[in-house]
């Protein structure tokens, strides 16, 4: 898990100005639906998927992308360009 | 970018334990219980600034880009 001490870090190492968050206790993951849990030898491990979300102004899910789709980010930002757009023509 | 859209969130969440053996066996590959439509479900999470940020708090005002990182190799 990455603390907030590692994410400030890393953060500052490459000049990111939004926010790193941490899901400390998985709430969110679990929530969500993105952790996913897996038998290994009769133990169980809970893994988490990459995703890649879009929420609107008003709280609605405009874009959902998982797994190995997610690892490129470039339909994710052509789905934010769509969303400004829009919302500027407004 | 230059949007005024966008803010973007990583979730970075890096998982000591990788079911990496030969034998492990996906128990759940569900796919993702949200959809295109859905109210996303309010979440408080820590940032790397130590404080709480609340996907409410952008409502009304910022759209959000929620990006979750698996093992984000952030150094954590």
């Amino acid at each position: 898990m990455d603390s907030p001490a590692a994410n400030a870090a890393f953060a500052k190492q490459i000049g990111l100005t939004f926010p790193l968050l941490s899901d400390m206790n998985r709430k969110m993951l679990k929530t969500y639906g993105i952790l996913k849990g897996y038998n290994v030898q009769d133990e169980t491990y809970e893994w988490a998927l990459r995703a890649n979300i879009i929420i609107d102004k008003q709280g609605i899910i405009q874009f959902v992308e998982e797994g190995d789709s997610a690892v490129d980010p470039n339909t994710a930002l052509t789905m934010c360009t769509t969303l400004h757009k829009k919302e500027s023509a407004k | 970018m230059k949007h005024t859209l966008t803010l973007g969130l990583l979730v970075a969440v890096a998982f000591a334990a990788a079911p990496v053996a030969p034998q492990a066996e996906k128990s759940q590959v569900a796919k993702m219980t949200l959809k295109v439509g859905d109210t996303a479900p309010d979440f408080t999470l820590l940032s790397d600034q130590w404080k709480t940020v609340k996907l409410s708090d952008y409502r009304g005002k910022k759209n959000v880009f929620l990006a979750v990182y698996v093992l984000a190799f952030t150094g954590g």
